[in-house]
This record gives C-alpha cells, sequence and structure tokens, in this order.
C-alpha cells in the first residue's frame, strides 16, 4: 500500500500525472452528477417538455460526428488501396472506438429509463430512424471492436503475459478488408439515419428536409477526419510516445479541405434555400439562426470560424505546411461540426409552432443546460480523453513508424476470372 | 445497332424486370401504406368550441380518473383568443392520429395503434428517449421528469383513478378512455351513449361540448354531427388524420347559441 502511495506521490507532479489528476477529478465529478441523475431522475435537468432533447443529445451526435474517421479512412486504406495511409486510420479506428462509446454514456443518461435499455435491441419498429440507428450502432461498435483488435494486441503486458491471445488478437487484421466494407456500410446508414431523426419530423418544418441526412453524412466525414488528424498531431506535440508522418497527415488535411468545398456547398445551398419564401415556423426558426439566440454560434461556430476559414487554411499551402496553422484549422472543423449539431438540434425546439388553428402562431422558448448536464458532459468528454491518452502511451495508437504487414492482393485485368 | 436487333428474348427479359420491379414496388408501398389493422369500430371525439366556456373541469377529471401529475395534462385547455368580446377555448386531447408520428418513430413500438384506432402507449415498453414527444405536431404528450408520489389533489373531489399511475422516466397521453370503452363494452354498453363506457371528459363537461362515438356507424351521434355541421381538425395540413374533431366558433353560431 505505502509503495503505491509513493509511486503516486513521486508520478503526481509529473505532466502526465497532473494529466490523470485532471481527467480524474472531471470523471469523478460527472459519476456524482451521473448518479444524481439515475437516483433523482431527469427532474434535475433542464430539459422540458418543449425542449426534451439538449445538451446530452448533441455530445450524443457530436461524438459519432467525429469518430467518423474511422469508417472514411479505413475505407480509403483498405478499399481504395491506399495503404500508406494505414496508420492514420489505425489512430481512426481507435479514435472510433472511444467516441461510439462516448455517444452510450450520454445516451443512457439522456433515456428515462436507463434500466430498459436492453429493450431497444429486443423490440423492433423497423420503421423508426432511431430503430435503425441503434441497430446500426451497435453492430458498427461490434465491427469497430473487431478492428481494435490489433490495436489492443500492441499492449506490451497482454503480449508477455498472454502471447497467444495477443496474437489471435493480432491477426484479426487480415479481416481488415472486410470489417471496411461491413463498417462503410453501417456507417453510410447511421451517419445519415441521424440526420434523417430529424429530417423526418413533419411538426418542425425547420428539419423537414431530406438534406438533413446529407447534411449529417457530410459533416461527419470532414469532422471524422478533422478530428484524427488533430489527435494525432496534438498528442506528438505532447509526448515522444506518439510518432507522426507529417507529410502523410499534410496530405490528408488537404485532401480534407477540398472534402471542405463540398462541405461548404451543401450548407451554403441549404442556407440560401431556406432564404427563400415565408414558411411558417421554418422561417422563424431560421431566423432564430441567422439573426436570433443562436447567431453567434451559426455565423461563427458554424460558417466562419466552422467552414470557412479552416476550409482556407488547408488549402493555402504557406497555412497547410505550418503544423500550428493546420492544428488550428483542424480544431476548427470539429468545433463547426460540434456547433452545427448543437444548434440543428435546439433550433427545432425554441421555435415553437402553435397547433391552433387559422394564422400560424409562433412562441419562443429557451434552454441552458443545467451543471449537472455540464458536469457530466465534461466527465464523458474526460473518459474520451484519458482512453486515448492512455492509447497513445500504451497501444501506440499514433504511431506512423508503424507499417502493417501487407494484405495479399490481386492485380485483376478487365474479363479475368480470379480463382482466390 | 438498329431496331430489329431488340429481339424476342431481350423483350421477355425486360419485361421480366419490369414485373419485378413493379412486384418489389408494390410491397414497399404496401408496407408504407400500413397503419394497422382497421377494426369494426373507429373511436373518434367532436368538441364544439362554441359550448365549450373553459372551465377546465374535463382537465379535472381527467387528472382524478387517470391518475395524473398536477403539473402533466393529457387534455389541456388552451385560450384561442376571442370572437366578439367573447373567449374562445380550444380543449386539446391526444389528436389519435390515423398517421401518427408517435407511432411511426417510436424505436421499440411502445407507442402502437389499436384496431379501434385509438393510439396506445405500453408504459412497460418504454424506453424514455422522447422522439415521440419530439415528433408530436399537437404538444399531446407529456413527460415524467420526476415520479409521481403521494396524493393526487384531484381525487376524490372529480374521481377515482381507473388506471396505474405512470413511472418515472416515460411520456404519456390520452387514451381516449381505453379502459372505460373496453369494461363498457364487455358488459354490453356503447361507448358515447352509456356513461360507463365513454371517455370520462366527454361525461363531465356540464356544457355537453364534447360527443364520443364510433365513425364506422352513420348512426353515431359523432358522424352524424360532422355530416351536419362544418368541422375541422388541428393541422391538417401535416396528413396526420386526426380523430379529434372541432366544430368552430363563428359569429352566428355565438348568436344563435345566447
Amino acid at each position: 500500500m505505502s509503495a503505491i502511495i509513493k509511486t503516486i506521490r513521486e508520478n503526481i507532479t509529473t505532466p502526465w500525472g497532473l494529466w490523470l489528476l485532471f481527467l480524474g477529478t472531471l470523471m469523478s465529478a460527472a459519476a456524482v452528477a451521473g448518479i444524481s441523475v439515475f437516483w433523482f431522475g431527469l427532474s434535475i435537468t433542464n430539459l422540458t417538455d418543449l425542449v426534451p432533447w439538449g445538451l446530452w443529445i448533441t455530445l450524443d451526435l457530436s461524438s459519432i460526428a467525429v469518430s467518423a474517421g474511422a469508417f472514411s479512412l479505413c475505407a480509403g486504406v483498405y478499399l481504395f488501396g491506399l495503404k500508406r495511409y494505414a496508420p492514420i486510420a489505425r489512430t481512426a479506428t481507435f479514435v472510433g472506438l472511444i467516441g461510439y462509446t462516448m455517444a452510450m454514456l450520454a445516451l443512457i443518461l439522456d433515456i428515462g429509463r436507463p434500466d430498459r435499455f436492453w429493450k431497444s435491441l429486443v423490440f423492433w419498429n423497423t420503421h423508426s430512424l432511431l430503430w435503425e440507428v441503434t441497430m446500426c450502432v451497435m453492430l458498427y461498435l461490434t465491427v469497430l471492436l473487431f478492428e481494435t483488435m490489433p490495436i489492443l494486441a500492441s499492449f506490451d503486458w497482454l503480449r508477455k503475459k498472454y502471447p497467444r491471445i495477443a496474437a489471435k488478437m493480432e491477426s484479426v487484421h487480415h479481416y481488415a478488408p472486410v470489417l471496411a466494407i461491413i463498417g462503410l456500410g453501417l456507417s453510410s446508414l447511421h451517419q445519415s439515419s441521424l440526420g434523417a431523426v430529424y429530417g423526418v419530423i413533419k411538426a418542425r418544418p425547420i428539419w423537414y428536409k431530406p438534406e438533413m441526412a446529407v447534411l449529417f453524412m457530410f459533416s461527419a466525414i470532414v469532422g471524422g477526419i478533422a478530428m484524427t488528424l488533430l489527435a494525432s498531431m496534438l498528442s506528438a506535440r505532447l509526448t515522444p510516445k506518439a510518432k507522426v508522418n507529417d507529410m502523410l497527415v499534410e496530405r490528408v488535411a488537404q485532401f480534407l479541405g477540398y472534402l471542405m468545398i463540398g462541405y461548404l456547398y451543401f450548407r451554403a445551398w441549404d442556407w440560401l434555400a431556406q432564404t427563400y419564401t415565408y414558411e411558417p415556423g421554418r422561417t422563424e426558426a431560421f431566423e432564430l439562426l441567422t439573426k436570433g439566440t443562436l447567431s453567434f454560434n451559426f455565423w461563427f461556430g458554424e460558417m466562419i470560424f466552422g467552414a470557412l476559414l479552416p476550409t482556407f487554411i488547408l488549402l493555402y499551402k504557406p497555412t497547410r505546411l505550418s503544423p500550428f496553422w493546420r492544428m488550428l484549422g483542424l480544431a476548427m472543423i470539429v468545433g463547426g461540426v460540434v456547433a452545427f449539431r448543437f444548434d440543428t438540434n435546439i433550433v427545432g425546439f425554441l421555435a415553437v409552432i402553435s397547433y391552433l388553428p387559422g394564422e400560424a402562431l409562433i412562441s419562443y422558448t429557451h434552454y441552458t443546460p443545467s451543471l449537472v448536464e455540464w458536469v457530466t458532459v465534461l466527465g464523458v468528454i474526460a473518459y474520451g480523453l484519458l482512453a486515448f491518452s492512455l492509447g497513445v502511451k500504451y497501444l501506440r495508437v499514433v504511431d506512423h513508424r508503424i507499417t502493417n504487414e501487407e494484405h495479399e492482393t490481386v492485380t485483376v485485368g478487365v474479363g479475368d476470372t480470379v480463382n482466390a | 445497332m438498329t431496331e430489329n436487333n431488340f429481339s424476342r428474348r431481350d423483350f421477355i427479359k425486360l419485361s421480366g424486370i419490369g414485373l419485378a420491379v413493379a412486384a418489389a414496388v408494390n410491397t414497399i408501398t404496401k408496407v408504407e401504406a400500413s397503419e394497422g389493422v382497421k377494426g369494426k369500430h373507429q373511436w373518434a371525439m367532436v368538441i364544439d368550441q362554441a359550448k365549450c366556456t373553459g372551465c377546465d373541469q374535463c382537465d379535472q377529471v381527467c387528472h382524478a380518473h387517470n391518475d395524473i401529475h398536477p403539473d402533466l395534462h393529457w387534455n389541456k385547455v388552451v385560450n384561442a383568443g376571442e370572437i366578439n368580446g367573447q373567449m374562445v377555448y380550444l380543449p386539446r386531447p391526444c389528436m389519435h392520429c390515423e398517421h401518427a408520428p408517435c407511432v411511426e418513430v417510436c424505436p421499440v413500438g411502445a407507442s402502437y395503434y389499436r384496431e379501434d384506432g385509438i393510439v396506445m402507449m405500453d408504459y412497460d415498453k418504454c424506453i424514455g428517449c422522447r422522439y415521440c414527444q419530439v415528433a408530436c405536431p399537437y404538444d399531446a404528450r407529456a413527460f415524467n421528469w420526476e415520479a409521481f408520489t403521494g396524493d393526487n389533489p384531484a381525487v376524490p373531489e372529480w374521481g377515482e383513478p381507473e388506471i396505474e399511475r405512470r413511472p418515472r422516466g416515460v411520456p404519456e397521453k390520452c387514451s381516449f378512455c381505453y379502459n372505460r370503452i373496453d369494461r363498457g363494452m364487455a358488459v354490453g354498453l356503447v361507448p358515447g351513449v352509456d356513461a360507463e363506457a365513454t371517455p370520462a371528459c366527454a361525461v363531465a363537461c356540464p356544457t355537453g361540448a364534447r360527443a364520443f362515438g364510433d365513425l364506422n356507424d352513420p348512426n353515431s351521434n359523432v358522424s352524424q354531427i360532422l355530416r351536419e355541421n362544418p368541422s375541422y381538425r388541428l393541422r391538417e395540413n401535416l396528413g396526420t388524420n386526426p380523430r379529434v374533431y372541432y366544430l368552430p366558433v363563428t359569429e352566428d353560431r355565438l348568436v344563435a347559441e345566447s
């Protein structure tokens, strides 16, 4: 016991020790807040019948969005044959696993009956978008677990103690291309369906549009890639355990810049289309975004700092080559996607359309997250940071020197038959 | 390539594909159109706004009979403006929509259609995700943010609870007093005619502003009222097909009543 205390005392003042202490404090506070949510119920939040989804849903949507690097980069590496980016896909897969477990934590807090969580897997309403999302997320989490097997196998303790188990886990990477295909399918489905969860709600005209699915899919891809690159670069600056090949990161960042042009196009199109003609409820909600309470979030969080500026930073060579500017640009993209998810969710609730007959009456409600909501959200984020830090320290999650064993590739000419 | 190259075999192939596509589309549209099995009865409510005085008694008996938390409402009486200086009210129960958004979005199927058109809640299945609340165009659902413990202030003055109290963490809503309908019909009573088989709010209304009955029966009171009077439903443009109809207040009807 005294030996443990001695180790703690010696290490607590190191940067690593202080980092763990900081995250531990946040997580402990969140544990207390989380238990009080389970104990006292959702009445201790600021959620209401008019705003039933708030900060937790934002965390849920955002952590799933920034996990999208896992499927997009894995698809690039294993399906489009961009093998040299495999180390970045490795980081993305780990980020993905963390992101999806963060979403699970947020959801378990958010649902009114966490004890009945299992019912969402047993009772199916196949007509519900949320059913589709639940199924895909659970299946994809399983795929991610398989995809991270080889990463978990690089844990030294496991390698020494159970070399055979570690070897088995390592060998899962032979299935990486298959897992990438399944992951691509499942992710495309639920990343867009998350948008469609909002897009099918006829009662709230600001959401009721088919492009919600496209916007969620696109924002997830850019947010996911940005998060992966940012996490890689940041850890490489903070610890010698992480090694990045800056040329690889820079190339992906440039590609991300081009993707951002596509994202900007869709956002601009969606935004301009809504300025045309008056639609009761939609126009009022849209004005909350452009002129009202959410206008700062919208213009600065989503548009200028969230999309326009980082696109320029990543496409203009001098800023892209500078690690500082590149990291800033990547962080802005992640922030922009989070702001987009927050605004999209909340704006549908803030402008309330009356069901009274006659003239369309719009009233406004408001929502400020309670302390309990903030503390739990910070705790879940701290969990994510802790898991990633441990991955960097013990699992070589960010190590661009790793070259994977070659997968068998066969070059097939047009019209050839292949006997595998 | 000339047109003659299009052989009989190609034609058969193409028609085969066409048939397959048509069959697939047909199955898909069938799934899309399903809104539960339509039973013998289709219960509906007609609320006459000219008769409603906004006394709130329907809401009180609703609280007592369904054992509802005082802060929650299944049957809110909303102030709907005024005509010629006279206040107009709009009592708002669950609309029991034919195409109910809440039923469509519920991931576990805790919201479902009964054969008689009543939109039901299975409070034991519900996980409390609140997607139904998000989807409902009528704000008809109230969430149990906290547990309802202690006495119900509406009991016994306005009646006795007839159903179980809902637990914390699930949304609840009007059920057209399905329990009264089922119990009444089991002993041969007719909902809408016999008070014991009719929703409590319709029975309690002192001005008789609420009529309840079977839309499938052309001689029922609701069918007759809807045939003889102009009526409207809330947010009809959404295509939800509510089973709650309103008779509007108009200037001449106000004169006729007074």
